[in-house]
């Protein structure tokens, strides 16, 4: 088990997702990089912001956000959400309709691409992770 | 021979079609129309099936599924060899009084476009305190108004119904996709005067996905059947309803002796706004142009179509010149775009000897009347005052003489005031889009644009996909570009575009 969020969860993200042949299909035509930012609630006491770099299918690069660091899509919200969408409670499209989720970039891209998000959390979900609080 | 077109959709594996009465009515043309006699049982099991379906099939969805169904059905719908689009072409003209010309572009080709997938909006909620000043969303920008008073909540309604207006084409077919957007099964009340479209998208979505589609129930009948609207208010987690003063009242006093959230889109007035930096020699006949589409589009009957244009004195052209400009528009763009048998001709006369009169009576005003009274343009300077419209093209142009007194004009009607039709540049239109916000309006659009909305812009200070689930009080103002010059070039592209070609169509290609 690892906890969620740590940068050993991130890197373990970035080594499923270049192993999930469905993903690399899906997100074959996807270019573009984002901030997964998890804002504090319940167990979680500060913010944490996830950096991943996606290209043709591939994760290139996925890690801890630095300072300020700039991506074409932002997807933020609150710990308890994250957690929903991890343990797959919540399909984070749904949450993104329902405002639990928001997005900063062009959600027609999103919207196109919407099989490839579903591919990004189907992994997620399959690493074991434990939680804050 | 005679067609008769149903009115009505359910699941029909149900096999409640067999135990119903029907009424047929002729409307003319050989048409008639089909309707059920619907009845409390009848309703009873239609809830129970479209709850049914939505348990065990629409929540089985991904997102990405509903909107690929979403996608499927609105690709049919923009194909004009579609079989369904041919039916509601040669059936509409009739029920409704518009012009195929009028269906055509409007109905077909532009609204049901804004729900092509990739034009949903996908957010539900924006956060007002990120919004507090105009900010991007879209291809425009947005401004949130209010203090969050969160009224009703509920983000997994199970039955969303509505009660639809029959003013304009689609709002049914807006709606059952909304409610997919966010998992709801759907029950739709659609008008008397204009009961076709909705079975007719639904049965569309059911050549798709038939389990998708039996998540919802078309039913088509009378207001004055007071006892089933109020069964389905019952069993309903929210009603979003559109109509006038009469509805407003009736569904109103009916949501709350049920305490079933209400989302009300009533009586609106609009208008347009053009500022003197766009009355030179070069723009102003463009702008003209622009603002006959504008009245002409729906016959002005939608609640976003423009009932008067204020004209910002001080320009090369003045409030008067522009007002004989857009009557040699309105020729042109009314022989493109004509009206179809419900012509308004008494609103149109009535407005035209009221207002020959006054001129004859030696009153600031000077009318510009259409030959065979299809439109009518009026300058007006008598009064300052809103006047409302007698509508089906009929337009005032009141000088004004800077732009920013508008707010205090319309002011006393604030909470009717909806869209506002733009030409002013872009360093004016904030400033006067914050003081219309705060007068009241929603919606500050292009010229000419005035009735084609934008999927992600707010309906009456409101998003509809969140309005579905949450009940916020703050009121969102939109302008729906981030630039006036381009937005205008385009306008005036497909302006032209739809006239010309309509014209050159019709062999009658000179402007005159």
């Amino acid at each position: 088990m690892v906890r969620f969020p740590s940068e050993e969860w991130i890197t373990l993200f970035k080594e499923a997702l270049n192993k999930n042949a469905a993903y690399k299909e899906a997100a074959k035509d996807w270019e573009g990089d984002f901030l997964f930012v998890i804002t504090p609630d319940e167990g979680l006491k500060k913010e944490t912001v996830y950096y991943v770099d996606l290209w043709h299918g591939m994760c290139r690069e996925a890690r801890l956000a630095k300072h300020n660091e700039k991506a074409a899509f932002v997807f933020k919200g609150p710990y308890s959400n994250w957690k929903k969408v991890i343990t797959g409670e919540l399909d984070p499209l749904r949450g993104l309709i329902r405002g639990m989720f928001t997005i900063d970039g062009d959600s027609k891209i999103i919207l196109d691409q919407a099989k490839a998000a579903q591919e990004l959390v189907n992994t997620a979900r399959k690493i074991p992770a434990d939680f804050e609080g | 021979m005679t067609r008769t077109i149903d009115c009505y959709f359910w699941n029909p594996d149900l096999g409640i079609d067999e135990t119903l009465e029907f009424t047929y009515e002729d409307i003319g043309n050989d048409i008639e129309l089909k309707k059920p006699v619907l009845t409390i049982q009848v309703l009873g099991k239609l809830l129970d099936d479209i709850k049914k379906i939505r348990r065990e099939y629409l929540l089985s969805l991904d997102i990405p599924d509903i909107l690929d169904t979403i996608g499927r059905v609105t690709n049919l719908w923009m194909d004009p060899e579609y079989k369904g689009r041919k039916l509601a072409l040669e059936v509409l003209p009739t029920v409704t009084g518009f012009s195929v010309e009028m269906l055509e572009y409007w109905g077909f080709d532009y609204f049901l476009s804004t729900m092509k997938k990739e034009n949903l909006p996908l957010f539900g909620k924006l956060h007002p305190h990120e919004y507090r000043e105009f900010s991007k969303l879209g291809d425009g920008l947005v401004k949130a108004y209010g203090i969050p008073n969160i009224i009703h909540s509920k983000f997994q309604p199970e039955i969303i119904g509505h009660v639809c207006a029959g003013n304009i084409l689609g709002i049914a077919a807006f709606e059952m996709i909304m409610d997919k957007l966010v998992d709801a099964a759907t029950w739709i009340k659609v008008p008397t005067e204009e009961p076709v479209f909705g079975a007719l998208y639904a049965k569309s979505i059911e050549e798709i996905d038939p389990r998708f589609a039996y998540s919802i129930a078309v039913l088509p009948f009378g207001s004055d059947q007071k006892h089933l609207q109020e069964f389905l208010f019952c069993h309903s987690d929210i009603v979003r309803a559109t109509g006038g003063e009469l509805t407003r009242k009736n569904l109103t006093e009916l949501a709350e002796k049920h305490k079933v959230p209400l989302a009300g889109h009533w009586h609106k007035f609009s208008f347009i706004t053009i500022a003197k930096e766009y009355l030179d020699n070069t723009r102003a006949r463009g702008i003209a142009e622009l603002a006959s589409l504008d009245v002409c589009a729906w016959d002005q009957q939608g609640c976003f179509s423009p009932q008067e244009i204020f004209v910002e004195t001080g320009g090369e052209v003045s409030p008067l010149d522009f007002a004989r400009m857009l009557a040699e528009e309105m020729e042109t763009t009314t022989r493109a775009l004509p009206k179809g048998t419900n012509s308004g001709k008494i609103q149109v006369l009535d407005g035209y000897y009221q207002y020959l009169t006054k001129e004859m009576m030696g009153e600031p005003v000077k009318i510009f009347p259409s030959k065979d009274h299809q439109w009518l343009v009026i300058y007006d300077q008598s009064s300052m005052n809103f006047d409302p419209s007698p509508l089906f093209r009929v337009i005032r142009v009141k000088p004004v003489a800077d732009i920013m007194e508008i707010p205090r004009i319309v002011k006393p009607i604030g909470r009717f005031l909806q869209t506002v039709g733009v030409a002013i540049p872009n360093h004016r239109l904030i400033p006067f889009a914050d003081a219309m916000g705060k007068a009241g309006a929603s919606n500050i659009r292009t010229v000419s644009s005035m009735t084609l909305q934008k999927s992600w812009e707010p309906w009456d200070g409101r998003f509809p996909l969140h309005e579905l689930m949450e009940h916020d009080s703050i009121h969102w103002v939109s302008i729906d570009t981030r630039n006036i010059d381009n937005e205008i070039q385009f306008a005036l592209e497909r302006k032209r575009l739809i006239v010309d070609q309509r014209l050159a169509r019709d062999g009658t290609s000179e402007r005159k």
